[in-house]
């Protein structure tokens, strides 16, 4: 009789046990299904980031490499002002100066200069841009017009990309953070991408930098 | 008085939504190759410039799209006429070969949006040329339709496309019975098989028959469509949408 119930006793402790070890690794199986799709999302949505980031780079680059030809251009006319070209070639250099290292930026305070220098020759290129109105010899050149439409081609690429930047980066920044994928972001290691600022009145008329009423 | 009142409601909702969400404003719904929001164009004018873009489309693949709008409604040219193009799904999906020309009346604007795999050719200032020498001159005179005709002929010519035959499509529009004739052919064929099978038609032939019938019918419906005009036989843009801003503005 003792035997017996023993012998009943453990065999009903196998069978929990067996039924603890399954249900241990049923838990972790679908642990890993969860974590590794929260994984791929994050990844997906990292690399979008980054491919964001990377077109806000080139149209900068694009930019920068326009304006030589630019500068050359409103230098042919006639006694065109000095000063604003001048502020102009500054503000290129001050962006050229300004690089950040490739790959997402991840360094708030270099990143901010970085938009600065990008702004503040937005900026000169816009005086230069309105001051030309004053030069109907520059505004029939083809030359020039075709170089405009470049800029302002550019300029509208720019906006365009910082908006999809911005929003890949909440997007990503949100995934990061939500529950349960914020484990799988602690242990894989993703860093959170700092968002990008700008000025308010940039942000509420995007154009502003190109559209200088010309036409 | 009231539109105005309710011009206001509306600007206020839509203030109200701007600020909620990062504006994402009503985007007119395409109605073929060419979207008239403006009514620039008689519908002749509508059909043959939609003609032409099929062509388009079928000689390259290209998607070509026109989009005229009242007004902004208050929006930036260019934030509308990317927010369509992304929208519509223009160009075919992985080429991203397709470009809108936008036109605001009341604000006097005109865009041409061009998507990323067309960009290499129809640049920004071959747009900006565009608008300036092609769209512009003829708008100033007031002959839209030559205007926008031109603009869509220079933008295709850029993009490098080639025209393609599409007789049997236009011919349809324009006679309509073409296409009708066949069904009734088919349906003529049912009857006699049936008249013919008499007694012994199973109930195979009769289910035969039935779809041969709805088939019949449904293409008979969709050719009563193509009679009517205007925007039948489009088949949606190719869900690209790859746009990142390329193109050129300008106004009239």
């Amino acid at each position: 009789m003792i035997a017996e119930s023993s012998i009943q006793q453990r065999g009903s402790a196998k069978l929990g046990c067996l039924i603890a070890a399954g249900a241990v690794v049923l838990l972790g199986l679908i642990l890993a299904v969860t974590f590794a799709g929260r994984y791929n999302s994050l990844v997906s949505l990292q690399e979008s980031t980054e491919a964001a980031w990377s077109e806000i780079d080139n149209q900068y680059k694009r930019r920068y490499d326009l304006i030589p030809q630019l500068v050359s251009t409103v230098k042919g006319a006639a006694d065109f002002e000095k000063s604003t070209l001048e502020s102009v070639t500054e503000a290129r250099a001050s962006v050229g100066r300004a690089q950040l290292p490739a790959g997402l930026p991840n360094d708030p305070a270099q990143l901010q200069s970085y938009i600065q220098a990008q702004q503040g020759l937005g900026a000169a290129l816009g005086r230069m841009f309105a001051v030309v109105e004053r030069y109907p010899e520059l505004k029939a050149n083809q030359n020039f017009l075709s170089l405009q439409d470049q800029l302002e081609g550019t300029e509208n690429r720019i906006a365009v990309a910082r908006r999809d930047y911005i929003e890949a980066v909440r997007r990503f920044n949100t995934a990061r953070r939500s529950f349960p994928t914020n484990f799988v972001a602690g242990i894989f290691g993703f860093e959170s991408v700092p968002q990008m600022q700008f000025d308010e009145a940039e942000r509420e008329t995007p154009q502003v930098e190109f559209d200088f009423g010309r036409r | 008085m009231q539109l105005r009142l309710f011009r206001r409601v509306l600007l206020f909702c839509g203030l109200l939504f701007a600020t909620a969400s990062v504006a994402q404003q009503a985007i007119p719904r395409n109605d073929g190759w060419v979207t008239d929001g403006a009514a620039f164009l008689t519908p002749q004018q509508e059909q043959a410039l939609e003609a032409l873009m099929e062509s388009y489309k079928v000689g390259s693949g290209h998607e070509i799209a026109l989009l005229t709008v009242a007004d902004l409604d208050g929006r930036s040219l260019e934030r509308y006429a990317l927010e369509v193009s992304r929208e519509w799904g223009l160009g075919e999906e992985g080429r991203n070969n397709g470009a809108l020309l936008f036109v605001a009346k009341a604000e006097r604007k005109i865009r041409i949006e061009v998507g990323r795999g067309l960009e290499g050719n129809l640049t920004d200032s071959i747009s900006g040329r565009i608008i300036r020498d092609v769209i512009g001159p003829e708008f100033k005179r007031g002959r839209m339709y030559e205007g926008l005709r031109g603009g869509i002929e220079a933008m295709h010519a850029a993009a490098g496309g080639e025209y393609g035959q599409i007789t049997r499509r236009s011919g349809r529009r324009r006679s309509g019975g073409g296409i009708g004739a066949l069904p009734m052919i088919f349906f003529v064929w049912f009857m006699f098989s049936l008249l013919r099978r008499g007694g012994r038609g199973g109930r195979g032939g009769a289910f035969f028959g039935g779809m041969l019938l709805g088939s019949a019918m449904s293409g008979g419906s969709r050719a009563g469509g193509f009679g009517g005009g205007g925007g039948g036989g489009f088949g949606g843009f190719g869900g690209g949408g790859g746009f990142s801003g390329g193109g050129s503005s300008g106004g009239w």
